[in-house]
């Protein structure tokens, strides 16, 4: 019949690695300004954590007694520490510990709003109820206040920041999976899907969660720059990771006694920190306007 | 037609308007050179399909566009001002007392939270240099003129408080309110149900003539036209392709986008068996450059002149212009008819079995705990193997119900739905019915997946089948839905009710989201199928023209009850219901001389709400011929087996 325009078949499905890495050097989202902004600052920060164990530096855990509160150098970048350890050997290792919590935070956090919000939106009735109500009085308290009373009960370390840091998360992402899934319930493919029977799991796998992944991806993003600066927070306080293990938060804990003689042993992981954050935030906002249908042609 | 020529002083001129939006992959010149005008007390239609540039034109006038929107070129002189060169200050002086608007969307164009009084009020003070007090006698006395019950207490109302025909007459009322000299127009009527749209034509059309004022009436609804308009702009790709009186429109159309646009509607005549005449193609991408004649990739007639130099508008008779480079446009010759206008295989022949039967059929929502809406009312029904039943009425007659009845998506509150076979369903609007995510092989496929019809070879097979059956080719199943139009959607939606083989396929308005042109194409497509593979239709639309064209029988339904059933040829040319008359003669046909001959009388008022219902006849409250019989008996529809059956006491 008539409105048929003829369009080359499309190949793009079976293509080698070299297209597959053209094809992302050309990709938008490469293309885009935050974006871009954001892997300027993030990429360069990760490829030192990766190499941090290869790099001519003390380790983090190494003290120098003859090399105490050194200002920054050549041979120690970020100066040291009144124990002579290497500030930027112990931020690395700081940074490695923040990506850790920042992206468990995140994943947990998706997982677990994911399936709660979809079956909350879902079904309706009693489990939107049941689950609502828990996520309610969660979101009464601000999220780093519920973490410290969280690690406060679990105790302190990695597994229990991340753990009391993705609890406080949860009801969030709880929230907009959910308000995703309602609107998404009543459009008009979903009676499709129903007129030709498809089961429940069907409806929801193939047809209500692929729709909501993105906005929950973004979510996600931020979720672990802020669960970057609640651990910072946490252990700044002495109620994360720690010491002598090294995190963001204690290093610029231990440094705040020595602001006025050693500046460098907090001011340098602190612009970590703040790097970070703002990358990450920079990126989710990116990957934001990127997704939004409205930025589409 | 009853046009009497007014004093020759031109309101409004229009010369090369241009109108641009700055897009992120480039300039889109939505209106392009466009040059016309308007005499005072003239009614001009401007008729044209979506991306047309009909409404930015219209925008422009008033340089009400919004960013990225911009008026590039051109002059716009009302009463001699150029406005294209007023300050915005000056310009909010024309706007409100020189010209006023009415816009398409009832329910965004008043403020939400502010009373009728407040938004009518002050702008009539400030432009008739009126007090407080004598802005609201005007402001009641206008609201009176355009329909509304007890004005004195409505004008304190907020806009929920009224539906959306209620809404749309106090856009009217604000928008003369000030005694424009000029009307525009955006399809006023356009989201409002037929028997409403008449009543707003008709108020509109006699408040103008008699405040003297100009009107530009923005539509792609070449029935309304007719009844409405003394002259016609056809615009197509930002230009006006044709340009005349509504008579010379309609009896000598030069251009062959008019043409074949006048061509795709069903007329009352045509014959079943007869195809629709439709036009190939789609609208041309408006980001790109377009070379030559916009339409001639469409076009019958097109030659090698039209693929270089673009057609300029010239005379074709008094007061009447075409932008083509033929003389004619389509001759018979070369007629936009499909190549066999006839269907020549032989025609599926109905056995009499049915295949979906509703007997005593009643819906009730729970809307709270003391509510109900009782959406359908003791429907009974029967379609038979082969056979299209429509299902006519205004929105909130329960069709809409009955059809998700039909499919399983509601459970009835009592009666029983028999199907013989399977129900599947092509949905209204085809930019949501499908998921996003998925390509369309896989939503074609989708049945057949869910109910493990088939190996993944047989499957793919049988994709390629159905895309091709509806029209589409191959390269499609790679697709997503957001890179096909509205049209091959709709025909992607039709390939996958198809995939289960259906005994019974649902359509709920499956053309009303489409532009006029692509229209005739998926009628064209249900009818087909229909006629090859024998299956069933229930076709819902509130386009009785189509609705007669496609169905063998015909359901009219008000307020959740059949009124009325028999043969749609019937039904349509001899009416016995009074609701179903009133529901005909509220449908504009494409023809001024038609038209002009209709006596002018719409039916009066609203569906009442279902909410509470009346004891007796639910539509005795807007009869013409209600007694106190109808009002304390309900009549009810005689048994299945009549071939024509009417619920009112006093049908003929």
């Amino acid at each position: 019949m008539a409105d048929i325009t003829l369009a080359p078949p499309t190949t793009t499905r079976k293509t080698g690695f070299k297209d597959f890495f053209a094809a992302i050097g050309r990709h938008r989202g490469l293309r885009h300004p935050k974006i871009r902004l954001a892997l300027l600052i993030l990429v360069p920060i990760l490829v030192l954590t990766a190499l941090a164990p290869v790099l001519p530096i003390q380790k983090p855990l190494e003290t120098n007694l003859r090399a105490m509160m050194q200002v920054p150098s050549i041979e120690h970048p970020f100066g040291t520490d009144k124990m002579g350890r290497d500030i930027l050997s112990r931020t690395l290792a700081g940074v490695q510990i923040s990506l850790v919590v920042g992206f468990s935070v995140a994943m947990i956090a998706l997982m677990s709003g994911m399936v709660l919000g979809t079956l909350a939106g879902f079904y309706g009735g009693m489990i939107d109820r049941a689950v609502m109500t828990v996520v309610d009085i969660f979101l009464a308290f601000p999220s780093l206040l519920l973490a410290i009373g969280l690690v406060s009960v679990m105790g302190t370390g990695l597994v229990p920041v991340i753990l009391a840091i993705s609890l406080a998360d949860v009801p969030r992402f709880i929230r907009l999976q959910r308000s995703q899934v309602l609107s998404l319930r009543s459009r008009a493919f979903i009676d499709a899907a129903r007129t030709i029977n498809a089961p429940q799991s069907w409806l929801m796998t193939r047809h209500i969660v692929p729709n909501t992944i993105a906005p929950m991806l973004v979510a996600g993003s931020i979720a672990a720059a802020n669960a970057i600066l609640i651990e910072a927070s946490l252990s700044f306080l002495g109620l994360g990771i720690m010491p002598p293990q090294p995190s963001l938060g204690n290093i610029v804990r231990d440094g705040q006694t020595y602001l006025e003689q050693a500046w460098w042993i907090s001011t340098l992981p602190g612009v970590v920190i703040l790097l970070i954050a703002v990358g990450l935030h920079f990126l989710s906002d990116g990957v934001r306007e990127l997704l939004d249908p409205r930025s589409r042609q | 037609m009853n046009y009497q020529a007014p004093v020759r002083t031109t309101l409004l001129e229009v010369r090369d308007l241009r109108t641009e939006f700055q897009t992120p992959s480039g300039t889109v010149t939505a209106v392009d050179g466009v040059s016309f005008s308007v005499e005072r007390g003239e009614r001009v239609a401007v008729v044209g399909e979506s991306g047309s540039g009909k409404s930015a034109m219209a925008m422009s006038i008033l340089r009400l566009l919004a960013w990225p929107g911009r008026l590039a070129a051109g002059e716009v002189r009302l009463d001699g001002r150029d406005i294209a060169r007023l300050s915005e200050g000056q310009l909010n002086a024309v706007r409100g007392r020189l010209v006023g608007t009415v816009f398409q969307d009832p329910m965004s164009s008043l403020d939400p939270v502010m009373r009728i009084s407040k938004q009518m009020i002050e702008p009539i003070m400030r432009n008739l240099k009126l007090n407080r007090q004598e802005a609201r006698d005007e402001a009641v006395k206008w609201l009176g003129k355009v329909g509304i019950p007890e004005p004195e207490r409505r004008i304190e109302a907020f806009p929920f408080e009224m539906s959306g025909g209620m809404r749309q007459r106090v856009m009217i009322a604000m928008a003369l309110s000030c005694q424009p000299r000029l009307v525009i127009a955006d399809e006023p009527t356009t989201a409002l149900d037929v028997t409403i749209q008449a009543q707003i034509v008709e108020v509109l059309k006699n408040l103008t003539a008699e405040a003297g004022a100009a009107m530009l009436f923005i539509t792609h609804d070449l029935g309304l036209v007719a009844r409405f308009a003394h002259k016609v702009a056809v615009m197509y790709a930002g230009r006006i392709v044709e340009f005349g009186r509504v008579e010379d429109i309609f009896a000598r159309p030069a251009h062959p986008y008019t043409q074949s646009l006048l061509g795709t509607i069903p007329s009352t005549e045509m014959l079943k068996s007869e195809r629709l005449p439709q036009i190939p193609g789609l609208p041309p991408d408006m980001r790109k450059p377009i070379v030559g004649c916009a339409f001639r990739e469409r076009c019958g007639a097109a030659h090698d002149r039209c693929a270089v130099e673009p057609p300029v508008l010239s005379e074709r008779g008094p007061d009447h212009s075409a932008a083509c480079w033929t003389d004619k446009g389509l001759t018979d010759s070369i007629s936009l008819k499909p190549k066999s206008s006839a269907r020549t295989n032989k025609p599926f022949e109905p056995d009499g079995s049915v295949v979906v039967e509703l007997n005593a059929l009643w819906k009730q929502f729970n809307v709270s705990r003391k509510t109900t809406v009782r959406a359908v009312n003791g429907v009974n029904l029967r379609v038979h193997k082969g056979e299209t039943l429509g299902i006519v009425g205004e929105s909130g007659c329960g069709k809409s119900t009955v059809a998700r009845l039909l499919l399983g998506l509601e459970k009835p509150t009592s009666g029983d739905i028999f199907i013989s076979g399977l129900a599947q369903m092509v949905f209204q609007d085809p930019s949501a019915s499908f998921n996003p995510k998925m390509r369309i092989g896989d939503i074609v496929a989708e049945p057949l997946v869910v109910k493990s019809r088939g190996a993944k070879l047989e499957r793919d097979e049988a994709v390629r089948r159905l895309i091709g059956q509806v029209g589409l080719d191959a390269s499609f199943i790679e697709r997503y839905p957001h890179q096909l139009s509205g049209g091959q959607r709709q025909r992607v939606a039709v390939a996958r009710a198809l995939a289960l083989n259906p005994s019974v396929v649902v359509a709920d308005e499956p053309t009303s989201a489409l532009d006029v042109s692509v229209r005739a194409q998926i009628i064209n497509l249900l009818a087909d199928l229909k006629h090859d593979l024998g299956i069933s239709f229930v076709f819902i639309s509130h386009d009785l023209l189509t609705v007669r064209y496609i169905s063998d029988r015909i359901a009219v339904m008000y307020l959740g009850e059949v009124v009325e059933y028999g043969a749609a040829e019937e039904v349509f040319a001899d009416p016995r219901h009074p609701y179903t008359k009133a529901l005909i003669d509220a449908v504009p046909v494409p023809d001024p001389v038609i038209e002009s001959r209709r006596s002018s009388v719409p039916l009066e008022g609203e569906l009442p709400s279902p909410l509470n219902l009346p004891r007796g006849c639910a539509f005795a409250s807007r009869c013409p011929i209600a007694t106190d019989l109808c009002r304390a008996e309900k009549p009810t529809l005689p048994t299945h087996e009549l071939s024509r059956q009417v619920a009112c006491h006093y049908a003929v």
